[in-house]
């Protein structure tokens, strides 16, 4: 025999690893499946966390942390809307701390609100498109942080005021530009202005102005981009006013106003005085719960993956304790002991996580296909896999650690 | 080639204090065969362990091809052991899980040869021991005294200087054990050192040199073949 010796070598036993696996293979393909599970419900709940993320750091196009709303309901015989909600503005607006105030019938965000359809054609015939319907004076820009980008604000003049049961329309509205760009997909939205759109199938609205953005009331809705503001002030007994104060003076200002209001008009109620902050934390309570609910599932599905990982391969250095000693008196150092166990689980793990890949896409088909989730990006994947494949080496560690330490005399012991 | 001087091994519990090993010496020059012989705890195999590398010691000093083994790292003691020794067990300790071709390239992996290399070594060592034809085989397929020629065929496959057997025929019935010996034997004339441990006083007396411990101590040596290897005699 010659005595051709290559490298000095890194012992890398993936040839007869993977055979004796074959032989032993029940522990490994549990342990393979649990990985591929585990991979499966982590990877497409993290890419649901990051959605539900993502919708819940969407611009609502106001100024969320400045600004808050409340209800005026009136239930004296002789209170008069219109004459208090214009008492009451200009108590607001005169109020050191406030930017501009506003009654609104809803308030972007918070749950509740009105919403129409809207046509480039008059008549029942054609589809609509579905918006958010923010009734408000001259003073809604300015009270909302609204920009708008093209066109021009509503004059005092077009401030109308709806009643109780009153079904027709102003005739201008400003448009958000997303709704602009629905309507009319073909042109710029700069020359959106000075268009008709068709409310209730047969109203016509001129479009005065484009704001950039302005969300709707509901966060999941599909037209959340959606919205047109309406030049109308309301004769309704229960007034929404909304409020945006200058940087830092909310919750000052909030209590001020509670007073202020309720002591200047003994004939109503404030209720339901609320940050937008709230309102929104309030919308997004159902996506906050589910990243909580999904967060723990993921930490609970990984601890346990991994304590099944640890358990293999403690039961595994156990059982081949005395093999273990005859690698290392045949010459398998300490480090060679750690790699071939690290190397083993690399293999499980592998399959699992192959196999992982595939029922992720798998889930995912079926979350689209059911739910309406987008479909996942691809780079989740690799992404999975990796810390799959640190999870597993990591659990491994320990046990691996505890092979090497067996000692090789055990080789010539009875055990 | 192997010198033990006053080697000492004591293992310590909380409780008790044995001395496996009492100012152990013993030299083996190239190309011995010594038999290694004693009653149940004498220290015969923690001495195996010793000289193997398995074990280190307490106190005294061995040299093994030279080379001062007293102060080695886990890194160096491994490469030592698989590059210089070749271990033949009572049992076998053949990995279950692996054919015999595998089982065999155990330590040559750890050597750190190449593919064709390997394959030639395996294929030569198991045409050796007769059984180059059932290398796809699992241990569990052969019988006792074929798993123990695998086990030699494992441990020549490096070419080792020492060949140390623990009780080789221990686990063997007469005819296997005799079959297993005379295969030693030809190893042996073949050039390389043999060290084993037994029991059999029987099989002890076919080796060239006979060494009786007792109490952790070498106590008795014969030369069976002192005429024609006068090197081997010194203790």
């Amino acid at each position: 025999m010659s005595n051709t010796q290559t490298s000095p070598a890194i012992n890398w036993e993936i040839g007869p690893i993977f055979r004796a696996m074959l032989r032993n293979k029940v522990g490994a393909i549990l342990i393979a499946l649990q990985i591929a599970v585990t991979m499966t419900i982590i990877v497409n709940s993290v890419y649901i966390i990051v959605e539900r993320n993502k919708e819940m750091q969407r611009n609502s196009g106001i100024d969320n942390e400045n600004s808050f709303f409340l209800t005026s309901i009136g239930f004296a015989e002789n209170f008069n809307v219109p004459v208090t909600v214009a008492e009451d503005m200009n108590t607001l607006r005169a109020l050191p701390g406030i930017v501009d105030a506003i009654q609104i019938n809803a308030v972007p965000n918070s749950g509740s609100g009105w919403s129409m359809g809207l046509k480039t054609q008059s008549g029942a015939e054609y589809d609509a498109v579905g918006t958010a319907v923010y009734m408000v004076d001259e003073h809604g820009i300015n009270a909302l942080d609204l920009e708008i980008i093209a066109g021009e604000n509503f004059a005092p003049t077009d401030i109308g005021l709806r009643v109780v049961g009153q079904v027709d329309w102003p005739n201008k509205t400003i448009l958000t530009k997303a709704m602009a760009e629905n309507l009319f997909p073909d042109i710029p939205y700069q020359s959106v202005v000075g268009k008709t759109v068709y409310i209730n199938d047969i109203d016509p609205m001129i479009v005065v102005g484009i704001i950039d953005k302005l969300q709707a009331p509901w966060v999941g809705w599909n037209n959340l981009e959606n919205a047109m503001l309406s030049p109308e002030r309301m004769d309704f007994k229960g007034s929404r006013y909304f409020i945006r104060t200058e940087p830092g003076q909310r919750d000052r200002v909030m209590k001020q106003v509670e007073e202020l209001l309720a002591n200047s008009n003994k004939g109503r109620l404030i209720k339901g005085m609320r940050s937008v902050e709230e309102a929104r934390e309030r919308s997004y309570r159902g996506h906050t719960a589910m990243i909580k609910i999904l967060t723990t599932v993921m930490i609970i599905l990984t601890i346990v993956t991994a304590l099944g990982i640890v358990g293999l391969a403690s039961f595994s250095v156990n059982q081949r304790k005395k093999q273990i000693g005859t690698r290392r008196a045949l010459g398998a150092s300490q480090s060679a002991i750690v790699r071939y166990f690290m190397l083993e689980n690399f293999l499980i793990s592998s399959i699992g996580v192959i196999l992982g890949a595939v029922l992720t896409v798998g889930l995912n088909i079926i979350l689209v296909n059911t739910f309406g989730l987008d479909r996942i990006d691809w780079f989740y994947i690799p992404i999975g896999m990796l810390v799959l494949w640190l999870v597993g080496q990591g659990a491994v560690f320990g046990p691996a650690r505890k092979a090497a330490n067996i000692p090789p005399a055990l080789a010539t012991r009875t055990v | 080639m192997l010198k033990m001087t006053d080697v000492k091994k004591v293992f310590r519990t909380d409780l008790v204090e044995t001395h496996a090993l009492r100012d152990f010496n013993l030299h083996v020059g190239e190309g011995d065969f010594v038999a290694v012989t004693g009653p149940s705890g004498s220290g015969k195999t923690t001495f195996l362990n010793i000289a193997g590398l398995l074990e280190t010691f307490n106190g005294g000093t061995y040299e093994l091809d030279g080379q001062d083994v007293s102060n080695l790292n886990d890194k160096k003691r491994s490469q030592l052991r698989n590059e210089k020794i070749g271990f033949i067990f009572q049992s076998f300790n053949l990995i279950p899980d692996l054919n015999l071709f595998d089982n065999v390239d155990v330590p040559l992996r750890y050597r750190g040869f190449n593919s064709a290399e390997r394959k030639k070594r395996i294929e030569s060592s198991l045409e050796m021991v007769g059984l180059a034809q059932r290398m796809k085989h699992l241990p569990s397929q052969l019988s006792g005294g074929q798993q123990q020629r695998v086990a030699i065929a494992r441990a020549l496959a490096g070419e080792p200087r020492f060949l140390l057997a623990d009780e080789p025929t221990g686990n063997l019935d007469t005819q296997m054990a005799n079959s297993v010996m005379d295969l030693l034997k030809s190893i042996n004339a073949a050039g390389t050192t043999i060290i084993m441990v037994t029991h059999d006083g029987q099989l002890a007396s076919q080796a060239r040199r006979n060494i009786y411990v007792r109490d952790g101590k070498v106590s008795e040596v014969n030369d069976t073949d002192a005429a024609t290897a006068p090197h081997l005699a010194a203790v």
